[in-house]
Parts: C-alpha cells; sequence; structure tokens
C-alpha cells in the first residue's frame, strides 16, 4: 500500500464534489474535514464517487448503534425482562461494557405477550425477535456447557436435562472454525 | 513591587521576553497506557496534565444523560504543591468549580459530541505546577489528550492568556505578570476556522484597548496551535511505526 497521509483534526481533506463522506469526518460549507488524527483513506466505489474517511491504528470507539446485531452476557432475569451486559458490536469489542434490556415480548416474534406500558428505559433496548438471533452460549444448572437440539431446547452433556432456551442459528459465515 | 518593570523601554519583560513571544512549550501524548487519552504539556513553568476517558455510558445519575448528544464532564484541579504556598484545598474551591466549568464549555463548542448521544466523557486536567496562564495550558493540555483519545473534534483548541501594559499586549502571562495588576483575558481559539471558543476577562479594560488585545490572543492562540499541531504529528508517526 502506497504510504498514507496523516492528518489531524481540523484539516481540509478535499470538497464535497469530489468524494463522499466517510468515518472521521465532517462537512462544513462545501469543504470535507477530519475530525481525527489519523491516516486519511480513500475508498473507490466503483461508480459513485470514492468514500474518503480517516482512521486510527487502535479499534475505533464504537457505541452500540440502532439495528446493530450486538453479543451481550445476561446479568440478571426477571420475570418481565432479562439484563444484559453489552459485550461487542458485530465483530469488534467495546472497551467498556453498555447496558441493555430485552424485555420479555421482544424474545420470539410468535408468541407475543402483553406489553408493559410507561417504563422509563435509560438503557439499550434489544430483542431476539429473529431466527438468527438468541441464545448462543449457555451453561446448564451443573455448569457444563449445553449443546442446542432445537430453536427452543438445550440439552446438557453431564446430566442429559433439557432446558428451555431461544436458540440463535447462526448464520454458517459468522462461525469460525 | 517597587522596580519590577513589566515592560522595559527596550521592550523586554520580566523573564527576557518580548511582548509577543511565548513561552516554551513541551508536551507529551499518550503517557498513561489505562486512560482512554492523556496528555502532559509544560508551558514555561506551568506544568498540567489531562486524562480523558470515554465516551462511556453515562455513570451516575441517568437523568442527566442527554438523548442526542453526549455529556462533557470536566474536573479541574490543582496539586497541592502546586503553588508557592501550599493549597489547602484543592478541589471543590469556587476557582476550581468556575474553571471546570470554563473548560466544560469549551471543549462542547469543539468536540463533536451528537455523534455519542447518552454517553458521557470525562476531561481531568490536573495543574502540577503553577505559574500564570492555568486556564490556557489546561485547554492545550486537554485538546492533546482528547485527540489522542480519538474522541473526534471540529478542530484543535489552542488558548493563551494575554494583558495589556503601556499600551502594548503582552502574550502569554506568567505569574509574576497577572498578579502585578495587568488586565489579563484568556481566550481560547478554534484556530483554523478563527472561531472563538471561549474569552473570559475579569479585570478592568479601556474599550478602546479590547479589539487589540483579542487580536493578540488570537494570533498566539495560533502560534500554539502550530507547537501543537508538531506534538500530535510527531506522536503520530511515532506509534505508527511502532505498531506496524
Amino acid at each position: 500500500m502506497s504510504p498514507m497521509r496523516l492528518c489531524v483534526p481540523g484539516e481540509k481533506l478535499c470538497s464535497v464534489e469530489d468524494c463522499n463522506q466517510g468515518t472521521g469526518v465532517y462537512q462544513r460549507h462545501g469543504y470535507i474535514y477530519s475530525s481525527l488524527a489519523g491516516y486519511v483513506m480513500r475508498k473507490n466505489e466503483g461508480e459513485e464517487l470514492p468514500v474518503i474517511s480517516v482512521v486510527r491504528e487502535t479499534e475505533a470507539l464504537l457505541l452500540p448503534d440502532v439495528g446493530a446485531i450486538v453479543t451481550c452476557k445476561v446479568t440478571g432475569i426477571n420475570s418481565r425482562f432479562a439484563k444484559v451486559h453489552i459485550l461487542y458490536v458485530g465483530s469488534t469489542p467495546l472497551k467498556d461494557r453498555f447496558r441493555g434490556t430485552i424485555r420479555k415480548e421482544d424474545v420470539r416474534e410468535s408468541e407475543k405477550d402483553k406489553i408493559s406500558l410507561g417504563d422509563v428505559q435509560s438503557t439499550y433496548l434489544l430483542t431476539t425477535a429473529e431466527n438468527e438471533l438468541g441464545v448462543v452460549v449457555a451453561h446448564s444448572e451443573a455448569g457444563a456447557q449445553m449443546i442446542p437440539i432445537s430453536w427452543r431446547e438445550m440439552q446438557c452433556p453431564q446430566t442429559n436435562i433439557k432446558e428451555f432456551r431461544k436458540v440463535a442459528r447462526v448464520q454458517p459465515e459468522y462461525l469460525e472454525a | 513591587m517597587a522596580g519590577l518593570e513589566l515592560l522595559s523601554d527596550q521592550g523586554y519583560r520580566l523573564d527576557g521576553r518580548k511582548a509577543t513571544e511565548l513561552r516554551k512549550v513541551q508536551a507529551r501524548m499518550g503517557v498513561f497506557a489505562q486512560a482512554d487519552g492523556s496528555a502532559y504539556l509544560e508551558q514555561g513553568n506551568t506544568k498540567a496534565l489531562a486524562v480523558v476517558y470515554g465516551p462511556h455510558e453515562m455513570r451516575g445519575s441517568r437523568s442527566r444523560a442527554l438523548h442526542d448528544r453526549a455529556v462533557i464532564n470536566c474536573q479541574y484541579s490543582m496539586a497541592t504543591f502546586s503553588t508557592a504556598e501550599r493549597k489547602r484545598r484543592p478541589h471543590g474551591d469556587r476557582k476550581s468549580t468556575e474553571m471546570s466549568l470554563h473548560l466544560k464549555q469549551t471543549f462542547e463548542a469543539a468536540v463533536m459530541t451528537q455523534l455519542f448521544p447518552r454517553s458521557q466523557i470525562d476531561i481531568y486536567v490536573k495543574i502540577l505546577q503553577s505559574d500564570g496562564g492555568n486556564y490556557s495550558v489546561c485547554v492545550n493540555a486537554a485538546t492533546l489528550a482528547v485527540i489522542d483519545a480519538g474522541i473526534p473534534m471540529r478542530d484543535y483548541v489552542c488558548a493563551c492568556t494575554v494583558g495589556f501594559v503601556d499600551e502594548t499586549p503582552l502574550a502569554d502571562l506568567c505569574y509574576a505578570e497577572e498578579s502585578g495588576g495587568v488586565s489579563s483575558l484568556a481566550l481560547a481559539l478554534l484556530p483554523r476556522g478563527g472561531q472563538i471558543a471561549l474569552v473570559q476577562m475579569d479585570a478592568r479594560l479601556h474599550q478602546d484597548h479590547l479589539e487589540t488585545l483579542i487580536e493578540a490572543a488570537m494570533t498566539a492562540c495560533k502560534c500554539v496551535s502550530k507547537v501543537l499541531d508538531e506534538v500530535v504529528r510527531q506522536h503520530l508517526q511515532e506509534t505508527s511505526v511502532l505498531s506496524r
């Protein structure tokens, strides 16, 4: 790769007509400026204008965005909802754990229970109401890691007890060898 | 203080500088590994350490979270050994609270908080040695720390304290000049756009001199920004060479 250009916050990169905005940049008065200290990357999109973005070497700051697929760990269960800690957004780990909630009615698409109104939400609201979403790792009461049997049951290999979980049908491309 | 001339006839100040000359600036970024961003900056004898954490989830009262942008939380404190006499109360006194508020306002103007709704960015600045221009050194150190943390900003924020003596604006005041009865003005600037983030003065100055003083402050801030730019570029080159 050709040596990439360093840039600092506030540096004018190009005009809006030359490139589209990517991450790490902002637009003002018809020009694109950098907002991070890092390297300028220009990606060619084919027919459209190239996308210009600024990247740092270390992991980018991530916040869970609406519509993102996240990986979380359940920290508490209630009859109405489960509290989770969000650990990964997509495939990048977060530096800090964010708190989230999965309400009972958001677990399955088909069996919808009563919806509670008026709760002030100050955490991220999550849902597992799709085939690819749900439990990926679970431990049984005996402590062993359970194996999924169907889309709603998992079995413990030590005691052979079946427990109910909403199992995720993970797409093959997400499964690593 | 009889006999101490703030500006001599030949145009030299108490420490031998000319009227528009800044003190020597030395800075280092990334001094702490555990914080998200950190920087140490010296401007003459004033030394400041800035540490940035974030953006992370709101700590404490969730009700203070803003739904469309991040909250910037600044804390300014001085080390007990930073002044000539040992400081009795380093945090919580009125001066520190006022400074923290000024720093918060300054950085809210520069940091792109709309990218991080419902989260919090913490900026902690500590003065290790105080020799005048505390606010300016804090702002400059905090700018480097925020850049080190990778938080998007519109531009650098550079600050300088200027004073007016004998019809001449003096740039970058030291403690002796500040306490010698000079009307001092602190200005924080976003250098590329020329936008002023904060102006602070609590002295008496004739209206006619205000424009000259602000002009002098803006020029001084642009000089500071050149120095900070060098520091950032050098740090980027050093860290990238190591990780490649």
